[in-house]
């Protein structure tokens, strides 16, 4: 695990004048989807290298210790053997381990009985009133007392960005979160109607470099929900290359959250590696 | 680049993550010249004409400089065979209901949607753009122009009417201009029936492979033609006979035949960036604009200065991030366009640091970096020069106001965007600035609906929307362009000196005395020279005396119209429109002496009547339409609204004809103060009184300087005019030779002239005095992109 950023004092004049301009933010994303593409080796490198930062996730309440166990073995044996071997990478690539079932709707005792139980990660959910109603210092304190009650735990904020009303506020939500000592701050937690979407990711993206060049602390990244395809996962990756640089692209600041985007990637790979496209039986399920 | 090194292997690239190259096979483009075994002729009257005995180009590969194929130069001849094409296919073409017209662009339509491909690797391939802006932006827009331009010929009858097609329109393509601009020029030509002849500068592929494509249609093979050749032979095409219309201001070398004619009608941009902004969005707004090879030229940035450190600092970041490389590459912001374009820019760069300035570069790109110049001196030679691809020259600004001041004192207009998000700033800068497009918070829009344009020495010619229809057509009725040329035409010495006037005999006074002077600011004041000079009447008696004005008096009345310019703009239409209409009441009043001064020269009292009536009704008339100006546009793609606004040009210049004395008069002056310009007239020659008898009820109702009437030897008032770089636009109905030397003199500001080659012009008749002509010559339009969203 990185540093972890101790956050910053509030200082509200970081997000007072900020103004993000929507339409703007919406043309920049079609145009990285379009300017950026990766072909060939480079292609495989690429969705190799988006294996690793993939956090597989299981929010739903029928899971079973097999199911669970099932997803175990697919996060350390994410593409099939032979593949990787014919690539000359049989011995890289691994997912990030599951961050265990997340505790919706946590609060603080929640969250000490998840760091006594052995969690590393925790994901909280803003109060997304407090962001709508413009109440930026309460929403500072209590992000603060989620760190604390963390202890060294990494804490995740999710900013459930499709409620946040304007990408404005997703701009000053994720400063907010970031000043109150945010290690990751995600979109969503996957289970939303809107998920993570690019100009949502841009707005955010922008926020972490602004946090960077003000503190020198680099807070992590985390898109979840809605990436299903192999070619969605080169675009993410692009994004982040382009928006915040080549440093952000390691699994401790970058993780995307999905859980069908893997089988994808897993064919991607198979394809070019044998030059045919996958059967469903030709790749493990997950 | 890395495309140049060997390739690395996956688990490499695993650990760097770097981009590798996508490249897009051109294969077809390569086949394409094959079937011309590389040497490409010109297209005209649907088939190749490859005549002998002529110089050829190569036309290379930008980046490694292997020759594709060779082109030929056209000579005089073969200009003329491509005019003779397109006049007999006119002859058809003209003829044609819109509806068979519709169809066949539609059917051209459909052919580039066939041969997309081939179309966009060979216009990347050869010039060396990125091959994302030639697939996903020209070629659609392309298909999209032609449909739109269908719809418009198909209504051209009712929408239309009134109006004819000119001719043979002859248009000349500058190097730096992609095909999509010829596209923007030629469908509403042939939507209305017109024929073109398009020169291409030499190496230009694909002008002729869309000529190739239109010509397979079959049906109209002369309706468009492309021959390649130097830009010398623009002057042949332009003043050719048949050709009506020119593509460029060729205006002093039409008028003057080889007279050098800078053409400063660049493809540089604005961009105003304000505290108030986004200004991370904002600095993709710059690199649309200067590195992402949509736009042809260079961009003029101005920043806040509250922002400038925050704002650089980003904009550095950012361009670290570019990537040039080879156009057909999938993967690249900027292309690589030739060694012309990178020797500009180098020249320019190298020049700009000598002045004083800094010079920052960075991105990934083998040929010419983005470039980003700050600190320029303001008096140095390179901030006024027009900026080249893909240089950015940063200067900052303290408030809005001085924000335009800089914006708007250079002599370029062609676009800008202006970037805040407050919005009554944002539209107080999109109303002032003098360009033709302005875009809110966006660089670069555009859509066929949306006329584009420009400004001041940007050229006042307009393609899309309704107003690019028009530059095709002219009234029905009105005489087709004949060469009115004159070869003894001296423009050194033309009205230059006023023949001096003696006492011509008894004055027969008319009650009451006509008034004398010249109307300036407001009032009458005695002419700079003080003299006179005699007016007679029909039967050859002196009927008075008018004051002799000259260049002095022009100054003086240019400069009083400049002060009521901002006070004149300021009024809503409706109180334009008040005032116009009591000066129609005015004009009532005064009936029987204004006819009365008429029929002294010569009328029947009936015809002067009508005459007075008619200019009453024209105030009142053009008092009405002053309220209804501009419009909104509804554009696809885009969320929000385009404003279509119709601006006043500001000082109008206006030379009346002999004909109508005051109908005329009172024509073009309503319909120029209606659409909030000030004008200095000069009235007809002949019978200047009954002018002069208006300016006393001018004088009385209206602000000062907003209507200043110069009475004078006319050669010498227009001469005056047209050399007056202050002066915005000129109307010239008189002499051939007076034309002429007007379109000739005006190119020192590209002012918009509009004369009357000589042809006398029928004012009563309604459709043409007061019809949409002068109202579309009185005002110039401007877009103004309000994209919204939040």
């Amino acid at each position: 695990m990185s540093a972890r950023n101790r956050g910053t004092e509030l200082d509200l004049s970081w997000i007072s004048k900020i103004q993000v301009n929507q339409p703007a933010v919406l043309r920049r994303a079609e145009q990285i989807q379009a300017r950026r593409t990766v072909k060939k080796e480079w292609q495989a490198a690429w969705l190799l290298k988006a294996v690793t930062f993939i956090d597989l996730t299981t929010l739903s309440g029928d899971d079973t210790s097999s199911s669970i166990q099932r997803l175990c073995y697919k996060a350390k044996y994410p593409i099939r053997e032979d593949l990787l071997k014919s690539l000359n990478m049989h011995d890289k690539v691994a997912t990030g381990f599951p961050s265990g079932q997340t505790h919706l709707k946590t609060r603080l005792e929640e969250i000490r009985l998840a760091v006594e139980d052995g969690a590393t990660e925790i994901d909280v959910v803003i109060n997304r009133t407090l962001v709508l109603t413009g109440q930026w210092e309460a929403l500072y304190d209590e992000i603060r007392q989620f760190r604390k009650a963390c202890g060294e735990a990494h804490l995740k904020t999710i900013l459930a960005t499709g409620e946040l009303g304007s990408l404005t506020n997703v701009y000053k939500a994720s400063m907010i979160a970031m000043m109150a000592g945010s290690d990751f701050i995600k979109t969503s937690t996957g289970k939303e109607t809107v998920n993570a979407t690019f100009p949502v990711a841009i707005v955010m993206l922008r926020a972490i470099r602004d946090f960077f060049w003000k503190t020198g602390n680099k807070v992590g990244f985390k898109p979840a929900g809605g990436i299903r395809s192999a070619k969605d996962s080169l675009a993410w990756l692009s994004l982040v290359k382009e928006e915040l640089g080549d440093e952000w692209l390691t699994p401790e600041l970058f993780r995307i959250g999905a859980s069908t985007l893997l089988s994808d990637i897993e064919r991607q790979i198979y394809h070019h590696v044998t030059g045919r496209y996958a059967a469903y039986h030709d790749l493990p399920m997950s | 680049m890395a495309a140049t090194h060997e390739r690395p292997s996956a688990r490499e690239i695993f650990i760097t993550l770097e981009y590798g190259p996508v490249p897009e096979s051109h294969a077809c483009a390569l086949a394409w010249l094959d079937t011309q075994d590389r040497h490409l002729g010109h297209y005209v009257n649907g088939k190749w004409l490859k005549p002998e005995h002529r110089n050829s180009v190569p036309c290379q590969d930008p980046i490694t400089g292997e020759s594709l194929a060779t082109c030929l130069q056209a000579q005089a001849e073969d200009v003329a065979a491509a005019v003779e094409a397109a006049g007999t296919a006119f002859e058809n073409w003209s003829g044609l209901p819109g509806a068979s017209r519709a169809q066949h662009l539609l059917r051209l339509a459909k052919m580039i949607q066939k041969h997309q491909r081939l179309l966009w690797t060979l216009e990347s391939l050869v010039s060396g753009r990125a091959i994302r802006e030639v697939r996903d932006g020209d070629v659609p827009l392309a298909q999209q122009l032609l449909q739109y331009h269908a719809v418009q010929a198909y209504t051209q009858e009712e929408e239309l009417a009134g109006w004819e097609p000119m001719g043979v329109i002859g248009l000349i393509l500058s190097p730096m201009f992609s095909f999509l601009e010829m596209m923007w020029r030629i469908c509403p030509a042939l939507a209305v029936g017109c024929t073109v002849v398009v020169l291409v500068p030499p190496a230009s592929p694909t002008p002729l492979l869309l000529a190739q494509l239109a010509g397979e249609l079959g049906s109209f093979p002369g309706i468009l033609n492309v021959i390649s050749g130097p830009a010398s032979l623009g002057p042949v095409l332009a003043s050719h006979p048949r050709v009506q219309k020119e593509g460029r201001a060729l205006r002093r070398t039409l008028a003057g035949k080889g007279a050098e004619l800078g053409l400063a009608l660049g493809a540089e941009s604005l961009l105003v960036l304000t505290e108030a902004a986004d200004v991370d969005s904002a600095v993709e707004g710059i690199v649309d604009a200067a590195w992402s090879d949509r736009s042809a030229g260079g961009l003029r940035l101005l920043i806040q200065e509250s922002v400038w450190d925050e704002t650089m600092r980003r904009l550095q970041e950012r361009m670290a991030r570019l990537r040039g490389g080879r156009g057909l590459d999938g993967a690249v912001d900027m292309g690589t366009r030739g060694a012309a374009a990178r020797d500009l820019a180098q020249h320019y760069a190298h020049e700009a640091r000598s002045q004083g300035a800094q010079v920052f570069q960075a991105g990934d790109s083998p040929f010419f970096p983005p470039t980003l110049v700050s600190d320029l001196p303001p008096a140095s030679p390179c901030a006024q020069a027009e900026v080249p691809w893909p240089v950015v020259v940063a200067s900052s600004f303290r408030t809005a106001k001085e924000a335009l001041a800089i914006a708007n004192g250079t002599p370029r207009g062609a676009s800008a965007s202006v970037w805040s998000e407050r919005l009554g700033q944002a539209l107080e800068l999109g109303y002032g600035l003098q360009v033709g497009t302005v875009w809110i918070n966006a660089h670069g829009l555009r859509n066929t609906e949306v006329p584009t344009g420009g400004c001041k020495e940007s050229g006042s010619s307009w393609h899309g929307g309704a107003d690019g229809l028009y530059e095709y057509l002219r009234p029905s009725g009105t005489p087709a362009r004949l060469s009115y040329f004159s070869e003894n035409l001296n423009y050194d010495t033309f009205g230059l000196a006023v023949p001096s006037t003696l006492p011509a005999g008894p004055e027969i006074g008319p009650s009451p005395a006509t008034p004398y002077g010249l109307f300036i600011g407001g009032r009458f004041q005695a002419p700079g020279a003080r003299s006179s000079r005699p007016i007679k009447d029909s039967q050859g008696n002196l009927h008075g005396y008018v004051a002799e004005g000259g260049a002095k008096d022009i100054r003086g009345a240019v400069e009083a119209a400049h002060q009521a310019v901002s006070g004149w703009v300021g009024q809503s239409p409706g109180a334009r429109a008040t005032l116009l209409w009591a000066l129609a009441t005015a004009l009532e009043r005064r009936e029987s002496a204004l006819a009365s001064r008429l029929e002294r020269h010569g009328m029947e009292l009936k015809d002067a009547k009508v005459e007075v009536e008619l200019s009453t009704r024209q105030l009142r008339a053009w008092g009405a339409r002053a309220q209804a100006q501009g419009h909104v546009l509804q554009v696809a793609e885009l969320k929000g609204p385009v404003l279509r606004l119709r601006e006043p040009l500001g000082v109008l210049a206006v030379v009346c004809p002999d004909e109508w004395p005051l109908l005329a008069f009172v024509s073009l002056l309503a319909a120029a103060l209606a659409h909030g310009n000030t004008v200095v007239m000069v009235p007809s020659g002949a019978c200047p009184i009954p002018a002069l008898e208006v300016c006393q009820d001018m004088a009385a109702l209206l602000p000062a300087g907003l209507v200043n009437v110069v009475t004078g030897d006319r050669d010498h008032l227009t001469r005056c005019l047209a050399l007056h770089q202050d002066v915005q636009a000129l109307w010239y109905f008189g002499s051939a030779q007076g034309s002429q030397f007007v379109e000739w003199a005006s190119a020192g500001n590209l002012k918009p002239v509009w004369v009357n080659r000589g042809c006398p012009r029928a004012w009563d008749q309604e459709a043409k005095g007061a019809g949409a002509e002068l109202g579309l010559r009185a005002a110039r339009t401007k877009a103004l992109w309000l994209p919204m969203g939040d």
